[in-house]
C-alpha cells in the first residue's frame, strides 16, 4: 500500500480550476520533488493535502495510508502523520514557541494513546533538538515566528517537522526567503528525518534546494497537472532549459 | 412632556411669531418639513448636559442668551465679505449672510453644477431635504429645520468647478440666531469641491446653527474643506448628515479656529459597497474657545473604508474635545475603520476630552483607535534652538509640523495650502508666548 | 466561506463543571428588602450602633434613587424585582472556628470540587484563605501566624467588633453609599466579606484569598471587602468566585475598597467564573461590582488584575484614585463572554497626584451571541503635573453573532500629562487557525491556545496558581464558540 495515493485530483478555489487531474504516488520512504513554474497550483496541491478550506475538490481522491483524506478534518489528518511545513509560517501574538510544541506533541500523543509528555522530558527533548538545528536555547521562549527572520521561521518549521516525527512531510518552498547557509542547515535537519518508513513532498521554483535534498523523483507541475515525472536529473535539465516547453505544453 | 436631559432655550418664542415671513414660507414642500419639526421641537428644546453626547459641550450659557431671529432684525448690514475670509484660486464663491443667498457678493459662473436658493420655487433635487438630517434624531436638526433661514442646493452632475461657500454672521443691537440649510446632491460618477468658511462680524453674540445634508450616488467624489473662524463670542453648532452610495468617495476636513462655542457634527452612513470615507481635521484655539468634533460614522455594509485624523492645540484656557463613534453592522464584513486623536497643550489652562468609541458586531474586520495628549517634547524644541532658530518660531514649527499629519490628509493642494496660512496666521495673531 | 456561519449554532456546552449545589442547612432572612431587614442583617451580625446607622442611612439613600438602576452601560436584562430575593442566608452551623478541622465536611467538600486545596494551599503554597460560602465568612486559614506578624485578615463581620477604629475609619472612604445604586444597596445589606490591614513596613509573606460562592436558591451576595495597606505594607490579594448552576438569575452586588498609604502596595487579582446561564442565556448571575482602590500615600501601587469569564451579567469597573503623588494604579482585564453573556468593564483612572502614573491593558474576547464592552475612563486633574497613561484595549470577536465594543472617555486638564490609548479589533484568523490544527491540535485547543496568546500580557500578572486555573478557564469558557 502506498503512503499517498493522488488519482485524477480537480480543485477550484473560488469557481476557478487549478488543478486539472493530478495523479501521484509516494511510497514510504521516497522523496518526491514537485517543480513548476509560479501560480501553477503547487500550494494549492499541498493545502488540499493539509486540509486547508476554501479549495473545492471536484474530482478524483487522495488516500493517506489506504484512508480517505477528504473524510478527515484538517486535525485528524495531522495526527494521523501528515506534516506540512509552511511557506509562510503565520505568527501567533502571545503564545510561545515552546507553549504551542507542547501541545502538539500532546494531542498527537493523545492520538496514540500515550499519556501526555511531562516538563522535564519535553524540555530535554526540545533542547537537544534545537541544538541539532543549530538554533538558540532561548527560540522556544519566543512568541511563535513572531519576528523570527525567513531563516528562523523555517527553521523552526524543521523543528516541529522533527518532533512531531511525520510519515509524510510536505516541505512548501522551504527554501524561499533563505540564505545559503541557513539552507544548507535546513536541508541537513531534512535529511536526518530520511526513514524507510517517511515520504517526502518537496514542493520547490528552484532547483537549488535539491542539491541539498535529493529526490528519487522529480515531477513537473504546469498547467494543474503533472506533464512529466523522472529522476533528480529531471531537476537539472529544467535548471538549464526553464519550464517554457511544459507551460507551452500545458497551455 | 419633555424628554430628560433636554435644556429650555429662551427664544422659542421669539421664532415663533415670525413663521409666516421666513423665506420660501408658503412653498409647499419646505412648510410641511417645518411644520413637522415645530412639532418636535415643541418637545424638545436644546441638548443638555446629560445627554451622552453633550457631556463634554455645555449649552446652558447659550440657552440663557435671547436670540432674536437674525432676518427680524432690521438693524443688521453686511456689504461686504470680510478680509479674513481667503480667496480661494478657481471656486466660484457663495455668500450666505445670516444664512440667506446674498447673489450680490456672490459669483454666478458655475459649472457642473446647478446652484439655487432652497427657498426657490422649483429646487432640483428639493425632495431630498430632511432625509438624512431628520429633526426627531436630534435636537439641533429640529431647530434649524423649524426656522432655517432659506439656504441653498447643490445639486452636482459632472465634474463640477469648485465652490467656496461663505458664510457670515452677524447681530444687529440685539443677539440674533440663524439657521443655514445646505443639500448638496451629487449623482452618480458626478464631482465636487467644497470649501467652506465660517465667519462673523464682532458686536453682539450670534448663533449659527448650520444643517447640511450630502447625498453622493454611486461612483461620486465630494471633497469638503470646512474652516470655521467664527468671531470670539460667536456660536456654532453645526450638523452635517452623509450618505455615501457604493464606490463613492468623500473627503472631508474641518479646521477649527475661532469662535466661542463651536461643535462640527458629522454623521457618515455607508449606503452601499466598496466606499471611502476620509473625515479629518485640525484645530487651534485659544482664549476661551471651546471647539467639539463629533463624528458618526455608520458601516451598515461590506467593504467601505473609513478613516478619521484629528490633531489639535489648545492655549490658554480653550477646550477642545473629539469624540468619535463606529459602528459596523453585523453584515458590514470586511470593514476597514480607523480614528487617531491627538492633542498638543501649549501652555497650563486648556482642558482636552477625547471619546473614541467602537461599536462593532462583525468579526472580519479591521478596526482601531488611537488617542494621545501631551505638550512640546523639550528634546525637540532643543533641538530646533540648538540650531540658533529662535523659541517662537521654533514652538511655531513645531506645531505647525504636529496639525501637518492632518493636514496633510487634505488632498486638495491649493485647499491645503489655504488652511495651512490660515493655522500660521492664528500662531502669528497669537505672537509669543511662554 | 469557511466555519464562520456554524459559530451561530453554538452547541450545548453545560461546561460549568462548578454548578452543584451543596445540601447544607441555611438559615435565610425572610424574603424581601425593608429597614426591618438592614436591622435584622445588623442584629444577627451583632453590629454596633454606628454600623447600623451607616446601613440604614444607606437603604434610605438607595430609596431615593426610587429603583433608578444606571441605564449608561452596554446590557439588558429584566428589571430586577429587589423584593424577590433573600439578603440573608447563612449555613446553619456556627462559625466560631479556629481550624479547619471544625468545618462541615461538605463544605470542604465543596471547596476540593472548586478546586480549592484549602490545606493544601495553607501547607505548600502559604496561601491565607478566608472563604466566604453565601455571604458569611466560614473559616479563615493562616490567621495566627498572621496576626504575630501584625496582619489583620478576618471577617469584615468581625473586624467591626475587634477593629472598629480601623472600619470606621475607612469603610464607605473610597465607596461611599452616595457612590451608585449598586454601592448603595451593598452597604445596606452586605453581609460579610474580608477585612485586611497589613502594618506599616510589612511585606505580607503569603498571598492573602477569598473564595466567593453563592450557594442558597434566590440569594442576592453582597459582599464588602476592605483592604488597607500601611506605609510601605504590600500585600496580594486573590479572589475567586463561582455559583452553582441555577434557571434563575442571581444577584451579586459587591464593593471592595482598597487603601494604601505612602510607599504602599496592594495586588488584588480575581478570577470570577460565576455561573454564566446556559447556552440559551437562561440563568446566570448578575454581577454589578464597584471596586475602587485610593491610593492616598505617596509612592503607593495598586494592580488590578481580572479575569472575568462568568456571569450573565458583568458590571464591574476596579478603580483607582491616584491622590498621592507619584502613585501609580494598573488595571489588567481579561473578559471573555461566550453565548448570551453580557459584560460591561473596565477601569476608572483619576490622576490627582503629580507624577502619578496608570496603565490599562484590557482584552475582551467576545464568542457565541454575547456583547463584551470596554469602558473606561482617564481623567487628569489639572493638578496632576506630569502624569502618564497608557492604555491598550483588544478585542476579539470568534463568529459574526457576537458584538464588541470599546467606549474610552479620555479627559485631560493638564499640559504636561501625557496620555496614550490605543484599541484594536480583530478576529481569529483562518491561517492561525489552520496552523495549529495542521499541528494536530483540535479546534477548541487551537482556540484556546489563540486565545491564551492574545491574553498573555493580562494571565502573566496573576500569581502563578491563579494562572494556571485562568488558562484552563478561557478555554472552557470558550467551548463550543467555534463551530
Amino acid at each position: 500500500m502506498s503512503l499517498l495515493e493522488i488519482k485524477n485530483l480537480h480543485v477550484s478555489v473560488v469557481g476557478k480550476e487549478i488543478l486539472k487531474g493530478v495523479d501521484l504516488t509516494i511510497n514510504a520512504g521516497e522523496v518526491h520533488a514537485i517543480m513548476g513554474p509560479n501560480g501553477t497550483g503547487k500550494s494549492t496541491l499541498s493545502n488540499v493535502i493539509a486540509g486547508r478550506e476554501g479549495y473545492e475538490v471536484t474530482q478524483g481522491s487522495v488516500t493517506f495510508d489506504g484512508k480517505d483524506v477528504f473524510a478527515m478534518a484538517a486535525d485528524e489528518r495531522a495526527r494521523a502523520g501528515i506534516f506540512l511545513a509552511f511557506q509562510y509560517p503565520v505568527e501567533i501574538p502571545g503564545v510561545t514557541t515552546s507553549a504551542f510544541l507542547k501541545t502538539a506533541i500532546n494531542a498527537k500523543r493523545r492520538a496514540e494513546g500515550k499519556t501526555e509528555i511531562d516538563a522535564m522530558e519535553f524540555l530535554k527533548l526540545v533542547k537537544a533538538k534545537t541544538k541539532a538545528l543549530g538554533m538558540a536555547d532561548d527560540m522556544i521562549k519566543r512568541m511563535l515566528n513572531v519576528g523570527f527572520s525567513g531563516g528562523e521561521k523555517k527553521r523552526a518549521e524543521v523543528l516541529q517537522m522533527t518532533l512531531l516525527e511525520p510519515k509524510l512531510a510536505i516541505l512548501d518552498e522551504t527554501d524561499s526567503g533563505l540564505d545559503i547557509d541557513a539552507l544548507k542547515i535546513v536541508s541537513e535537519g531534512v535529511n536526518a528525518l530520511r526513514a524507510p518508513t517517511r515520504g517526502f513532498l518537496v514542493i520547490t521554483h528552484y532547483q537549488r534546494l535539491l542539491d541539498y535534498i535529493v529526490p528519487d523523483f522529480v515531477h513537473v507541475l504546469a498547467g494543474g497537472k503533472v506533464v512529466a515525472s523522472g529522476g533528480k536529473e529531471l531537476a537539472k535539465e529544467l535548471e538549464a532549459t526553464g519550464y517554457a516547453k511544459y507551460q507551452g505544453a500545458a497551455a | 412632556m419633555k424628554s430628560p436631559g433636554i435644556l429650555d432655550h429662551a427664544f422659542g418664542a421669539a421664532y415663533a411669531k415670525r413663521l409666516g415671513g421666513l423665506p420660501g414660507a408658503a412653498t409647499t414642500a419646505l412648510d410641511a418639513l417645518r411644520q413637522r419639526a415645530r412639532v418636535t421641537l415643541g418637545t424638545d428644546g436644546l441638548p443638555g448636559p446629560k445627554l451622552e453626547e453633550w457631556r463634554f459641550t455645555p449649552l446652558r450659557g447659550l440657552a440663557k442668551i435671547p436670540f432674536i431671529p437674525a432676518a427680524s432684525a432690521e438693524d443688521i448690514e453686511v456689504s461686504d465679505v470680510p478680509l479674513s475670509v481667503p480667496k480661494i484660486a478657481g471656486a466660484a464663491r457663495i455668500v450666505l449672510v445670516n444664512g440667506v443667498y446674498r447673489p450680490d457678493l456672490s459669483d454666478q459662473d458655475f459649472s457642473g453644477v446647478s446652484v439655487s436658493p432652497l427657498s426657490t420655487k422649483n429646487v432640483d433635487g428639493r425632495e431630498l431635504l430632511g432625509h438624512l438630517a431628520t429633526p426627531s434624531a436630534a435636537p439641533l436638526v429640529a431647530l434649524n429645520t423649524a426656522y432655517m433661514a432659506e439656504g441653498i442646493a447643490l445639486h452636482v452632475h459632472g465634474a463640477a468647478k469648485p465652490i467656496h461657500l461663505v458664510s457670515i454672521g452677524a447681530s444687529g443691537a440685539e443677539p440674533a440666531a440663524f439657521h443655514p440649510r445646505v443639500l448638496i446632491v451629487a449623482e452618480a460618477n458626478s464631482s465636487l469641491t467644497l470649501i467652506e468658511t465660517h465667519v462673523g462680524l464682532p458686536g453682539q453674540p450670534y448663533f449659527s446653527n448650520p444643517v447640511t445634508e450630502i447625498v453622493l450616488g454611486s461612483g461620486a467624489a465630494v471633497r469638503r474643506y470646512v474652516e470655521v473662524a467664527e468671531d470670539a463670542d460667536a456660536f456654532h453648532l453645526a450638523t452635517t448628515a452623509v450618505a455615501v452610495a457604493e464606490n463613492a468617495t468623500f473627503e472631508a476636513f474641518h479646521l477649527g479656529l475661532g469662535g466661542a462655542l463651536v461643535r462640527q457634527e458629522t454623521h457618515v452612513a455607508f449606503a452601499g459597497t466598496d466606499a471611502t470615507v476620509k473625515l479629518h481635521g485640525a484645530y487651534a484655539l485659544s482664549g476661551k474657545s471651546h471647539h467639539d468634533f463629533t463624528t458618526v460614522i455608520d458601516h451598515h455594509v461590506p467593504s467601505c473604508k473609513s478613516n478619521q485624523i484629528f490633531k489639535g492645540v489648545v492655549a490658554d484656557d480653550a477646550h477642545g474635545v473629539y469624540q468619535g463613534r463606529i459602528h459596523v453592522a453585523r453584515d458590514a464584513q470586511k470593514t476597514d475603520a480607523r480614528q487617531l486623536h491627538k492633542a498638543l497643550f501649549l501652555n497650563r489652562g486648556p482642558k482636552v476630552d477625547c471619546k473614541p468609541e467602537l461599536e462593532i458586531y462583525a468579526d472580519d474586520v479591521q478596526c482601531a483607535h488611537g488617542a494621545a495628549t501631551g505638550e512640546i517634547d523639550p528634546d525637540h524644541l532643543f533641538y530646533l534652538l540648538s540650531r540658533g532658530i529662535d523659541p517662537e518660531r521654533a514652538r511655531n514649527l513645531l506645531v505647525e509640523g504636529f496639525l501637518a499629519d492632518a493636514v496633510n490628509e487634505i488632498s486638495d493642494e491649493t485647499v491645503r495650502d489655504v488652511f495651512v496660512g490660515q493655522i500660521a496666521g492664528w500662531l502669528k495673531k497669537r505672537g509669543v508666548q511662554s | 466561506m469557511a466555519t464562520r456561519e456554524t459559530a451561530a449554532a453554538v452547541k450545548d456546552i453545560e461546561q460549568y463543571k462548578y454548578g452543584f449545589v451543596t445540601d447544607i442547612e441555611s438559615d435565610r432572612a425572610p424574603k424581601g428588602l425593608s429597614e426591618d431587614i438592614v436591622r435584622f442583617i445588623s442584629a444577627k451580625k451583632d453590629e454596633p450602633e454606628w454600623m447600623l446607622e451607616w446601613r440604614l442611612k444607606a437603604y434610605r439613600y438607595w430609596l431615593t434613587l426610587a429603583h433608578e438602576e444606571p441605564t449608561w452601560a452596554k446590557l439588558h436584562y429584566p428589571k430586577i424585582d429587589y423584593q424577590d430575593a433573600y439578603y440573608y442566608a447563612a449555613p446553619k452551623q456556627q462559625i466560631k472556628l479556629d481550624s479547619l478541622d471544625e468545618v462541615d465536611p461538605k463544605l470542604l467538600e465543596t471547596y476540593k470540587k472548586l478546586g480549592i486545596p484549602i490545606k493544601e494551599q495553607q501547607i505548600l503554597a502559604g496561601v491565607a484563605v478566608d472563604a466566604v460560602f453565601d455571604s458569611v465568612s466560614v473559616a479563615t486559614t493562616y490567621k495566627k501566624k498572621l496576626r504575630e506578624m501584625g496582619v489583620i485578615f478576618s471577617p469584615i463581620s468581625e473586624a467591626v467588633k475587634t477593629h472598629p477604629e480601623l472600619v470606621q475609619k475607612y469603610l464607605g472612604s473610597v465607596v461611599p453609599y452616595t457612590d451608585n445604586f449598586f454601592a448603595a444597596l451593598n452597604c445596606a445589606v452586605f453581609t460579610d466579606g474580608s477585612f485586611v490591614y497589613i502594618p506599616k513596613g510589612l511585606r505580607c509573606p503569603m498571598e492573602l484569598s477569598t473564595y466567593f460562592r453563592i450557594n442558597e436558591k434566590n440569594t442576592g451576595q453582597f459582599e464588602r471587602t476592605l483592604i488597607i495597606a500601611d506605609e510601605g505594607a504590600y500585600v496580594s490579594y486573590l479572589e475567586g468566585c463561582t455559583a452553582p448552576q441555577r434557571d434563575e438569575n442571581q444577584l451579586h452586588a459587591a464593593v471592595v475598597e482598597l487603601i494604601t498609604l505612602d510607599n504602599a502596595e496592594i495586588k488584588y487579582s480575581t478570577v470570577q467564573n460565576w455561573y454564566p446561564g446556559d447556552a440559551q442565556g437562561k440563568g446566570g448571575i448578575y454581577n454589578f461590582v464597584t471596586k475602587r482602590a485610593a491610593c492616598r500615600g505617596k509612592n503607593s501601587k495598586v494592580m488590578w488584575t481580572q479575569v472575568e469569564t462568568g456571569s450573565a451579567i458583568t458590571w464591574k469597573y476596579p478603580s483607582c484614585i491616584l491622590q498621592g503623588d507619584g502613585s501609580s494604579g494598573e488595571f489588567y482585564s481579561v473578559a471573555i463572554t461566550n453565548n448570551y453573556q453580557q459584560a460591561d468593564t473596565g477601569t476608572k483612572m483619576i490622576h490627582l497626584g503629580k507624577n502619578t502614573r496608570s496603565k490599562i491593558i484590557s482584552k475582551g474576547i467576545s464568542a457565541g451571541h454575547a456583547n463584551n464592552t470596554y469602558r473606561g475612563l482617564v481623567r487628569v486633574g489639572a493638578k496632576a503635573d506630569d502624569a502618564r497613561n497608557y492604555t491598550q484595549c483588544d478585542s476579539l470577536l470568534i463568529g459574526s453573532t457576537c458584538g464588541a465594543h470599546t467606549v474610552p472617555y479620555i479627559e485631560t486638564h493638564n499640559p504636561t500629562a501625557q496620555t496614550e490609548h490605543e484599541a484594536t479589533t480583530s478576529k481569529i484568523s483562518e491561517d492561525q487557525l489552520f496552523y495549529c490544527l495542521q499541528r494536530g491540535m483540535t479546534k477548541e485547543e487551537a482556540v484556546s491556545l489563540i486565545v491564551n496568546g492574545f491574553c498573555r500580557e493580562v494571565l502573566q500578572t496573576l500569581p502563578m496558581e491563579f494562572a494556571v486555573e485562568a488558562q484552563k478557564l478561557v478555554g472552557i469558557s470558550l467551548e463550543g464558540s467555534v463551530g
